[in-house]
């Protein structure tokens, strides 16, 4: 079966639930969906769990991608979401079993960097907020721009590159990068 | 990214957020066997909650059937022997058609 541009896919997919269309999607796409989990949760097996829950997200929701942007991009929010809804629930379970009294070790499901072995990106993002990460990854990991990123995470545009701003000066002060912008 | 310019930092940023491609080793598959897997399910789940739904409605719509039967004694009685002389199963078959139209109805309002 030959497969066409994604918006043929994706028309394929909408109008006659074609399971083939959509899987040839999830093959072009789960490489970045997937990476873009993986700097974000700091968990491969988490970030791939969390990248199937995506897929199948973005299957129950494609109508509703207008095609005004690219899919990656919108891809790409459908996995922040995802990644997000994920996180309160994660933090609901910690709530409810230090309520009952148990000890959770739930932290070690949140980025830590333990060592110096862990590669120099690792560090760079162990630095930024959630927030921060999942912007930075969106704009230098994945491409987007400020336009993207600001329909994935729904902020501001000014907010995305203020963020991007913030993260950029973390790193350079916790790594003592010399600033290329200001000299 | 085209609309920023881009310095030496975003450049080296650019460098070290880049990573190795994710092989899909059979991950593309395991999504499409999944959703399948999902839309057999709720294939299936409308003619279950439909059978189930039936169960529950023939008690009370023979009930009510019985009681629309009792008020057949409004009707002239020429008019209701004449319609049993032409078909015996009169009774069954209303009662079939209503169920019938029930189920339907309860179907489209389940797909919506």
């Amino acid at each position: 079966m030959s497969f066409g541009e994604d918006h043929e896919l994706i028309a394929r997919v909408v109008s006659a639930q074609d399971t083939a269309a959509f899987g040839e999607l999830v093959r072009r796409h789960q490489s970045q969906v997937r990476n873009f989990l993986r700097k974000l949760a700091g968990d491969v097996t988490l970030a791939d769990d969390l990248a199937q829950d995506c897929f199948i997200h973005a299957w129950d929701k494609l109508q509703t991608f207008s095609g005004r942007g690219t899919f990656i991009g919108w891809l790409l929010k459908v996995a922040y979401t995802t990644f997000l809804q994920s996180r309160r629930k994660s933090k609901r379970y910690a709530e409810i079993l230090q309520e009952a009294g148990t000890v959770a070790d739930l932290e070690s499901r949140n980025y830590t960097v333990q060592s110096d072995e862990v590669p120099d990106l690792d560090r760079f993002l162990a630095v930024l907020s959630e927030e921060e990460r999942a912007i930075m990854v969106m704009s230098y990991a994945c491409g987007l721009s400020h336009r993207e990123i600001s329909d994935a995470t729904s902020m501001p545009v000014g907010t995305v590159k203020s963020v991007i701003f913030r993260g950029k000066q973390k790193i350079r002060k916790s790594f003592d990068i010399k600033d290329h912008q200001h000299g | 990214m085209a609309e920023r310019i881009k310095d030496a930092e975003d450049r080296l940023l650019e460098s070290m957020f880049e990573s190795v491609p994710v092989a899909d080793d059979g991950f593309s598959i395991s999504v499409v066997r999944k959703l399948r897997r999902r839309l057999w399910l709720r294939r299936l789940t409308l003619p279950i909650a439909a059978a189930v739904g039936a169960l529950f409605a023939v008690k009370p719509l023979a009930g009510l059937v019985t009681t629309l039967a009792g008020l057949s004694v409004l009707v002239p009685q020429n008019i209701v022997s004449a319609t049993s002389n032409l078909i015996p199963q009169a009774q069954t078959i209303a009662l079939g058609a209503v169920l019938l139209a029930v189920c339907l109805l309860g179907l489209r309002a389940l797909e919506e």
